[in-house]
């Protein structure tokens, strides 16, 4: 589908590419250290990535529910674990081309460093990333099985609203004292916190993988199992028909 | 005989809330069909025709009742009767930038299908429902028409024992709904498919459908074949006979067969229980009285008068 979907090429190099420009010429424009620079530009790679990620799980269904073929879709003997995995596969990949392309970009062009953390800091990073694009991608499912197309909108602000909280370009020290309560509940938190503290940043949070891993998996099992009842209810209110109308 | 599909008191509603009552939209349904049957469910907008066929198809779950299909329950045994069963309804809706090849190779490998099974399978339902010339183009750019030929052609991709075509027909135009009623014929002749079809088209009913169902608000009011509904109802053919002078002095009542008469100027109307086994006898005794008959009309029964009959 992407081959004739010239969205996707937009959606895989022109807007990460958008992002790391005005990023990147920000930052050149403040005149910020080597440090600083690697602090905002992760931010920048991080939002694209989970975003091109959690939009490839959502898209196993958004795809038929804009097409109308859900009900053909949902008439084969498919599990949901079946379109998470494929989807998720289809997100792990083109998330992937996505973060190579922004931190090759951020790297060459904008003196990024990204060796300090090692391969291990980054895989745990990346870890981080796709899992937070997995529980996203996984709500967003479910309130498209609960709610229909409206839902989208109401999707995506709400991940736009998890990265603010989360500490994209700016330590969590910054948000005022009651929204740090909410960012200590977002797991990326704590993946951002782990990988920026090799660049000399405090850590605002103790044991940030500790956190940071079982809230994943905390979240990952809440999500699946809401996606779960959402596909139960769906069956039973007729929306699989309803959205294939 | 196992019949294929099996329906005991379905019940289902729909919406309802806090300020709003729920609509019911199938009430008690029981439902029986003999496998190698094509079984027609007639009705008006809104009488639960669609309700009834996605409960069947595993796409909705009933509030009240059980069904099963091919012997396994249509809430608990989903996945398995899934492999079994296909559906293909009106208005084709599939992913739009997708060939009609990549369509059909993309449902193929959701019925597990891949390699040379998939190529082998693909290549002849394209043969079969005349798609070759246009395997490359995309699902948006094709006719009305070549988009229910394609439906009809992914709905046989896992080789189902059962079918379900919702009003498979509508919105094509006179030869393209012809040629696909034949198809449905050929596939429940040579393939020896069952099959349960939603229509609105009552010609359509009678030229495909060995029973029917009517449903009317929700319960299905009648069913049968549909001269097991005629004597039901007591609807019969129409047999006219038109006199040249006045009509032939007949108790026209006690003839064998009829069921009712009437008798205007030189005209008389009888309704018979079976025009071809009753129509010899009633020409002769008309002869035998001496009347010249100028004209003789018949006009078999047909589904649209046991449609009236029962919805009305």
């Amino acid at each position: 589908m992407n081959r004739r979907n010239v969205f996707a090429v937009f959606e895989m190099l022109f807007w990460p590419a958008i992002g790391i420009f005005s990023v990147g010429l920000l930052t050149r424009f403040l005149n910020l250290t080597e440090e600083t620079v690697t602090f905002i530009l992760i931010g920048a790679i991080c939002m694209n990535t989970i975003q091109i990620a959690q939009l490839d799980l959502s898209y196993a269904l958004l795809y038929s529910v804009w097409s109308k073929s859900l009900k053909h879709e949902f008439i084969a003997p498919i599990r949901l674990g079946h379109i998470l995995l494929g989807s998720g596969l289809m997100g792990l990949i083109r998330g992937f081309l996505v973060f190579l392309v922004m931190a090759v970009l951020s790297v060459g062009l904008f003196n990024m460093e990204l060796s300090r953390p090692g391969a291990g800091g980054l895989a745990i990073l990346l870890a981080g990333m796709f899992i937070n694009a997995a529980i996203i991608g996984a709500v967003v499912l479910a309130l498209v099985l609960r709610f229909g197309q409206r839902a989208e909108v109401a999707a995506w602000a709400f991940s736009y609203l998890m990265l603010l909280l989360c500490g994209l370009y700016y330590p969590i020290s910054v948000l005022p004292a009651g929204v740090q309560v909410l960012a200590q509940f977002i797991p990326l938190t704590y993946f951002l916190e782990y990988f920026r503290h090799f660049y000399g940043f405090p850590l605002h949070f103790g044991r940030p993988l500790l956190y940071g891993f079982s809230l994943s998996v905390l979240y990952i099992l809440i999500s699946y199992a809401i996606l779960l009842y959402t596909l139960r209810s769906a069956y039973r209110r007729g929306i699989l028909l309803r959205l294939s109308e | 005989m196992q019949p294929a599909i099996s329906a005991k008191g379905l019940g289902k509603a729909f919406g309802g809330g806090w300020f709003s009552p729920a609509k019911q939209v199938l009430t008690q349904v029981d439902l029986e069909v003999l496998p190698g049957a094509i079984f027609g469910i007639l009705g008006p907008n809104g009488a639960g025709k669609t309700t009834l066929i996605s409960i069947l198809a595993t796409l909705l779950h009933p509030d009240t009742g059980r069904a099963r299909v091919l012997g396994l329950d249509v809430v608990k045994e989903a996945r398995k009767l899934r492999q079994r069963i296909n559906l293909a309804a009106a208005g084709a809706h599939f992913l739009w930038c997708l060939t009609v090849e990549e369509n059909l190779r993309f449902y193929g490998r959701l019925y597990g299908l891949g390699g040379r099974a998939l190529t082998a399978k693909v290549e002849g339902l394209i043969d079969l429902f005349q798609l070759r010339e246009q395997r490359r183009v995309v699902f948006d750019r094709l006719s009305t028409g070549l988009k229910q030929r394609l439906m009809l052609a992914k709905a046989l991709i896992n080789d189902p024992e059962l079918l379900f075509l919702d009003e498979p027909t509508s919105g094509l135009d006179q030869d393209m709904a012809r040629h696909i009623r034949e198809e449905i014929l050929r596939l429940n002749r040579d393939l020896g498919l069952t099959i349960l079809l939603t229509t609105h088209n009552l010609r359509e009913a009678e030229m495909l459908c060995s029973e029917v169902g009517f449903l009317k608000e929700g319960r299905l009011a009648a069913r049968g074949s549909i001269p097991d509904l005629q004597r039901r109802l007591g609807l019969g053919d129409h047999l006219s006979l038109v006199f040249r002078d006045s009509p032939a002095p007949l108790e026209y009542g006690r003839l064998p067969g009829v069921l009712t008469h009437r008798i205007k100027d030189a005209r008389v109307d009888l309704v018979l229980d079976r025009v071809e086994t009753r129509l010899a006898a009633i020409l002769e005794a008309v002869a035998h009285a001496g009347q010249e008959l100028a004209q003789v009309k018949v006009k078999p029964m047909d589904l649209e008068e046991i449609y009236r009959e029962i919805t009305h």
